[in-house]
């Protein structure tokens, strides 16, 4: 067996340099040349990083890892109880991180060349968002973990507190009140498994737990598994607090929606699947994770039916689809899991597209309510193009991106003798559909009624229309970044195996060697 | 949530709710009792004394080392948001007109009603404070204290100077200033992991203390110039019952300095613009 790196020199980076940045950002304060230029700069080092780097760990302040006979070693590959912290970078962190980075670098652009005023500690925190994301998706100690999914929730609130509107603090203070005490249960639960086993480290733990009988510590392990999923709930949003994370979705400006949704995203994968390493076999285990999912998705989608404004129906779409990527992780299957981690990737870009739209509808000025806006399809017909193509990829119409993950969900749901939870992935595909298509066609295809474009249709012949007409407003580099965002679902829904050969790794190692990270 | 809201069936439901947390913690933690493993722990103690006497410093910034330049980085973001809530970096969209944010006052304290004796008693306690603080940093490798700690003393003398003198506290901390300090103390935490990192490939390996370069596998040799800024300095004799130990905590009192920074700068921070608000206006004119 190969010695494998245990100091893999991309892990710190994408860490440090966020945390760097950030620093720089928030004393830059009001300097938005300058931030501007770090910022980006920044950005796409990440996101160079996350796509040229190898594969391995990374033994934070390079504390060997102890043999069972009290040697030594640096070879990630040797059985060992680690002393140091350690990450783990291989196809899930990749597409995950690279795909993260690359909206990082979006939403950079979009928040430094859209927000006036002082840019420096927001980008800075999106900075630590993206950091904190990161941490979670590669970290292998629970300790660690906590300490980035509590940091996750803070940064989460700042990013949304940061237009100092009332429903936005008003979002963020809530979600920091039930985060915190999500936080508290998470503590709990890494303190029962700490005294159970001895170890942070995820590996050892699991290693120690199925090496020893603990059957007269079962109760400790019930609740820690208790608090763990309470926490995952909290953390991603799924039902019954599904209304904070929407709240919070909706309230944001919609460019840091995509950062916020990214991050969800991240975490409920990351929880999601150490739950499922170290409970999964436990009885019911699974099949409170599967009703945590299935409750989701139905309150999700009944929810953003109901919405009258795009901001809030792509807030309550967003939670619903988290309910699909925790639907395959708890299915406990391989072709589950490789389902589930697979619609993480497509749910990010989807739904980016979806909100960097609605963003572009901001730019109107009427906001993004089906009563105040209409008629942009003629005025701006690419972005109702990328509208479109955004709701048919969120609502699994072929040949897009969506498509391909819903339909292994579903063979994965029949495969697990759950055809009911087939037919209700297949509702939310639809009802999705319905749900996007409702301000989609009030804010894009009907004619703007509002009182002002009746009066610039009275005064204006339909033969000096065209002349009048104002262009678009919509930064051209919004056009650019939907334009990759979509060619990235296009690629996915014909060539899905792009994405499925760097998640389908993690799905074996997870249901057949849950101690590997 | 207002407390009206628990009343009727939700106070019910809550009640019940944390009903069966309480048992559920209870019986686990009383079947924990006695069968708590030890796991790792007894390796991290053998070694502790190859660093520092400070068991605890040892085990809080070299073993995890990293970890805890992540939880400091919970202060340093706590006072970011903090003050982002209070106006410091609030944003608006260029093309949106929105809601404008809602004007922050600063806090009514009037320390006019202080008892002009007590003053003169509170003066040399803030001093003090300040001073242990950095007695505390100081001594972090020998004694029980570190960066945190050092951080938190000061913070306290500052909120004492500020209710006791208001803007004449003797502790007379700027806004800028204390956002330099904060974003310093974190900068030169996460920095100190640098030399260890170009050399070995292991982000914030102590080269300083250096326990590891002889082990089989460890993929570089320490340069000596590196133990001479980062070990030297620190140089400790154990004289223990086995022998006389020489020992260095390496980077771990230099991080503890940056951790110190950043903790008065951020707690500092949060204290000043909760009492005194913030206005860029007065910021630009300071």
């Amino acid at each position: 067996m190969s010695a494998v790196a245990t100091n893999l020199w991309t892990i710190p980076l994408f860490v440090i340099i966020p945390i760097i940045t950030a620093i720089l950002l928030n004393l830059l304060y009001n300097k938005s040349r300058t931030i501007k230029v770090i910022a980006i700069a920044s950005s796409i080092v990440l996101f160079v990083l996350a796509l040229i780097s190898p594969y391995g760990f990374q033994w934070f302040t390079g504390q060997p890892g102890v043999t069972p006979g009290g040697t030594y070693t640096f070879d990630a590959s040797i059985f060992s109880y680690r002393l140091s912290l350690e990450y783990y970078f291989g196809g899930l962190q990749q597409i995950l991180i690279t795909i993260m980075s690359l909206l990082l670098v979006f939403v950079v652009f979009l928040s430094a060349s859209s927000l006036r005023k002082n840019i420096g500690p927001y980008i800075a925190l999106i900075f630590l968002l993206f950091m904190s994301s990161a941490i979670i998706i590669m970290v292998n100690d629970f300790y660690h973990l906590w300490i980035g999914v509590e940091m996750g929730s803070l940064l989460l609130a700042g990013v949304v507190a940061a237009s100092g509107e009332s429903i936005s603090q008003k979002a963020a203070l809530k979600y920091t009140f039930f985060s915190a005490l999500s936080g508290a249960g998470m503590a709990i639960a890494l303190a029962m498994i700490l005294g159970v086993t001895g170890y942070s480290n995820i590996t050892n733990a699991i290693q120690y737990i199925m090496s020893d009988n603990l059957s007269s510590l079962s109760g400790v392990l019930y609740i820690a598994f208790g608090f763990f999923v309470l926490s995952w709930i909290y953390a991603g949003g799924l039902a019954p607090i599904h209304p904070l994370k929407s709240d919070v979705y909706g309230s944001a400006f919609p460019h840091a929606t995509v950062m916020l949704q990214t991050q969800s995203k991240l975490m409920i994968v990351a929880m999601g699947l150490i739950i499922l390493r170290l409970f999964g076999t436990l009885p019911f285990a699974r099949e409170v994770m599967l009703s945590v999912s299935v409750l989701t998705m139905i309150m999700g989608v009944t929810m953003a039916l109901i919405q009258t404004d795009l901001r809030w129906t792509l807030a309550y779409l967003v939670v619903a689809h988290s309910g699909l990527v925790t639907l395959g992780i708890s299915l406990g299957t391989v072709q589950g899991i490789t389902g589930g981690l697979f619609q993480a990737v497509n749910d990010i870009v989807y739904m980016s597209v979806l909100l960097i739209c609605c963003e572009a509808v901001m730019y109107f000025g009427k906001g993004t309510s089906i009563k105040t806006v209409g008629g942009i399809a003629k005025r701006a017909p690419w972005l109702a193009l990328a509208v479109v193509i955004g709701a048919f990829a969120a609502s699994g119409v072929p040949p897009f991106n969506g498509f391909q993950s819903e339909i292994i969900l579903i063979q994965a749901s029949l495969s697990s003798g759950l055809p009911e939870v087939a037919a209700i992935v297949l509702m939310v595909s639809v009802t999705t559909f319905i749900a996007l298509f409702k301000p989609i066609y009030n804010i894009f295809l009907k004619p703007d009624n509002s009182p002002i474009a009746m009066e610039g249709d009275a005064g204006a012949g339909i033969a000096t229309m065209a002349m009048v007409q104002p262009t678009s407003p919509v930064p051209k580099s919004i056009y650019l970044f939907l334009a990759i965002l979509i060619a990235i679902i296009i690629v996915l829904g014909v060539y899905p195996q792009l994405a499925l050969g760097f998640v389908q790794d993690t799905a074996i190692k997870v249901v057949y060697f849950p101690w590997v990270p | 949530m207002e407390m009206k809201e628990l009343r009727g069936s939700r106070g019910v439901l809550a009640a019940v709710a944390l009903l069966i947390i309480f048992i559920g913690v209870t019986v686990a933690f009383v079947q924990l009792n006695g069968n708590v493993a030890r796991g790792i722990s007894p390796e991290y103690n053998r070694l502790a004394h190859l660093q520092q006497p400070n068991s605890l410093s040892a085990w809080v910034y070299d073993w995890r080392g990293f970890d805890t330049l992540i939880e400091t980085g919970v202060i340093y973001v706590g006072a970011v948001v903090s003050v982002l809530v209070i106006g410091r970096g609030l944003v608006r969209m260029k093309q949106v007109e929105g809601e404008e944010p809602v004007p922050q006052t600063s806090l009514d304290l009037k320390i006019g009603s202080v008892n002009a004796i007590l003053k003169y008693f509170i003066f040399p306690l803030v001093i003090l404070l300040a001073a242990y603080g950095i007695l505390i940093v100081t001594g972090a490798a020998t004694s029980g204290g570190g960066g945190f700690q050092c951080g938190v003393v000061v913070a306290s003398a500052y909120l004492i100077g500020a209710v006791f003198f208001g803007k004449k506290n003797p502790l007379n901390f700027r806004r800028k200033f204390l956002i330099a300090i904060g974003s310093f103390g974190w900068a030169l935490y996460a920095l100190l992991g640098l030399p260890g990192y170009l050399v070995t490939g292991y982000w914030q390996y102590n080269v300083g203390t250096d326990l590891w370069s002889s082990i089989a596998g460890f993929p570089a040799q320490i340069p000596s110039i590196l133990h001479t800024i980062f070990g030297d300095p620190y140089r400790l004799a154990l004289v223990l019952k086995g022998g006389t130990f020489y020992s260095t905590a390496g980077i771990v009192p230099l991080i503890n300095i940056g951790e110190a920074f950043n903790v008065i700068g951020a707690i500092c921070l949060i204290f000043l613009v909760f009492i005194y608000g913030w206005s860029d206006t007065e910021e630009a004119k300071a």
